[in-house]
């Protein structure tokens, strides 16, 4: 039996670090210099939407626990393969690669940033970076899985003293004077919560961590829940010292605004404070996106919603399909230029409409089980019946709906998700009717999604097929 | 005070943890037996691609204990939330009347016999 060694105090820094990346940034610098220290309401909207979906997802831990597919197997067993393949497979794997491209980009950015004299474009230093993380993947090396969580944390905690310094004004000498507020309009506050929305995605991360968790069921929500208030306390202290150190329109260019706001603050040393931790942070994170989408598409594989060949390893026992995959469209969105906030802004956006659709599906998730296991046991439980899914349902809908305040830019992003989710439904309805062979809308039954998480499944359900590294004999009653 | 008996059929790997969970219950007494036996799938194990025909006994444990009648929902509740993983095999819950019990020592019958007494 496994030893149950987590508590709250790491459930919560885990949620931290996960949902906390350097890109994150750019989004706070955009809202911010756009309105103002009003953005913080559209952060406080975002921050409660989140928390509801945190809560759903809870649920369905709970009743499909130690999954490692996580959403796109709570999908699998409530809307079918057809919906599971476009939203929590393509959409997934597709946001998680853009956020990643944009996340790339900030590398790039920072290193432009600190070095100006140097001429040479951002995009080329993401490259470098892409092809070697992808050369440390593919040799099964994690080279950051010890520091990781020390990189990330360093950065958290260095926000956090330079939030506080900038909000409390301690180096009077570069203070700026500048309206607090640029605009109360309620739709300009409203059409910023999808870009607000991007600081507090990913606390479904946690998931994984549950099992090893002491008390679960309580501490896992309370921390996922705790986590996002934590990081929302974090990014108001930051707006605040935003707001006292740089100019809003400087801020709204920057495409590295903590490197600028550092600047501003300490002088180079805070250039290079925030340079130093911002490089290390955005290195674990591409790297972690590069091999956690490679593992996630393997296994998607495993339970037959894309191609064996995901399943693939090579030597070194690295799954390198999708290792070339992810990492392969991450330099070509790199490198057709991610120069400017803008473009990176609108890479973002997309990216959280994907995700957004994916959170909406889990909270239908949560209403389907409701219905159909209304008696299964639930250690924990969304309270409020079916009120709380329904509004984080309508809440996720308005802010894809007002996902940009430009009409321009939010008809561009609707077009290319129409486009991805189009190209995505041709392929989940040929490999749903040809290869799995079952009905597009038919959900799986709770019970054989969750053998499917057993690696003997595999061994009996696809012979000769799969080469599955599992230890020992079978077991005589494992479950 | 009426009295219910609670049979418990489960996995083996799951006894330690009930057995701490039902003290954190307040549970004191329970009789656990080793035991072989089948549900609705004849002991089809979840990763099988076909279901067996004919049944077969795998090993369980089973978990006997009396309690009041009136605790026993929420002590179910309880006991299905420990239990529960999601796979087949989980395990099964029987409830039944006791229609009385006697401490043999000292001859206290019902709910009387159930308490720990100097």
């Amino acid at each position: 039996m496994n030893e149950k060694k987590l508590g709250l105090p790491s459930v919560i820094a885990t949620g931290i670090g996960l949902i906390v990346a350097t890109s994150c940034l750019l989004s706070l610098g955009i809202g911010s210099s756009a309105i103002g220290l009003t953005f913080i309401i559209s952060m406080i909207i975002a921050c409660v939407i989140n928390i509801l979906f945190a809560l759903s997802v809870s649920e369905l831990n709970t009743l499909m626990p130690n999954l490692t597919g996580g959403l796109a197997q709570y999908t699998l067993a409530c809307c079918g393969p057809f919906i599971t393949i476009v939203v929590m497979v393509g959409g997934y794997l597709f946001c998680n690669t853009l956020v990643g491209s944009a996340e790339c980009a900030m590398f790039g950015n920072t290193i432009a940033s600190v070095f100006p004299e140097i001429n040479i474009p951002a995009s080329i230093y993401c490259i470098f970076l892409l092809v070697l993380l992808i050369m440390v993947n593919l040799n099964g090396v994690d080279m950051f899985a010890k520091i990781q969580n020390i990189v990330a944390y360093s950065l958290i905690v260095s926000l956090f003293i330079l939030a506080i310094l900038g909000t409390i004004k301690a180096n009077p000498a570069t203070i700026v004077t500048q309206p607090a507020v640029l605009s109360s309009n309620f739709k300009d506050i409203t059409s910023l919560c999808g870009l607000a929305f991007f600081l507090f995605i990913g606390v479904e991360y946690i998931i994984p961590i549950s099992n090893q968790v002491k008390n679960a069921r309580k501490k896992v929500p309370l921390g996922m829940v705790l986590s996002l208030v934590i990081v929302l306390v974090m990014q108001i202290f930051m707006v605040l010292g935003f707001h006292n150190y740089t100019p809003w329109g400087a801020l709204g260019e920057s495409t590295t605004p903590h490197v600028l706001y550092g600047t501003l603050l300490l002088g180079p040393i805070g250039t290079y404070w925030m340079a130093i931790v911002s490089i290390l942070a955005v290195t674990s994170s591409i790297n972690t996106v590069i091999s956690a989408l490679a593992y996630i598409s393997s296994g998607m594989a495993k339970i037959n919603l894309l191609p064996a060949a995901f399943m693939k390893t090579n030597k070194k026992g690295a799954p390198y399909v999708g290792i070339l995959a992810s990492g392969g469209i991450m330099i070509v969105i790199n490198a057709l230029g991610l120069s400017t906030s803008e473009e990176l802004s609108f890479l973002i956006l997309t990216g959280c409409v994907f995700w957004m659709i994916a959170y909406i599906v889990t909270h239908v998730n949560v209403m389907i089980l409701r219905k159909r296991l209304p008696k299964a046991p639930r250690a924990f439980k969304v309270p409020g019946g079916l009120t709380i899914p329904i509004i984080g349902i309508i809440g996720i809908a308005w802010m894809i709906y007002n996902i940009s305040s430009d009409i321009e830019v939010r008809l561009q992003i609707y077009k290319l998700c129409l486009i991805v989710f189009a190209i995505l439904a041709v392929y989940a309805y040929i490999w749903v009717k040809k290869i799995m062979k079952v009905k597009l809308f038919k959900a799986f039954p709770v019970s054989k999604v969750m053998a499917m998480e057993n690696d003997w499944y595999h061994v009996y359900h696809n012979p000769g097929k799969i080469r599955l590294n599992i230890e020992g004999v079978e077991p005589n009653n494992k479950k | 005070m009426e009295l219910s008996r609670v049979e418990i059929i489960t996995n083996n790997s799951k006894i330690e943890s009930l057995r701490n969970a039902l003290g954190r219950f307040g549970i004191s007494g329970m009789t656990v037996f080793q035991v072989l036996g089948c549900g609705v799938q004849m002991g089809t194990r979840e990763y099988e691609v076909e279901q067996r025909t004919e049944p077969t006994l795998l090993p369980k444990d089973m978990v006997m204990l009396v309690l009041p009648t009136k605790e026993v929902p929420d002590f179910l509740k309880f006991v299905s939330e420990e239990l529960y993983t999601g796979h087949i095999g989980d395990g099964k819950i029987f409830v039944s009347q006791v229609t009385n019990v006697l401490r043999v020592r000292t001859g206290e019958e019902g709910y009387e016999a159930l308490l720990l007494k100097e």
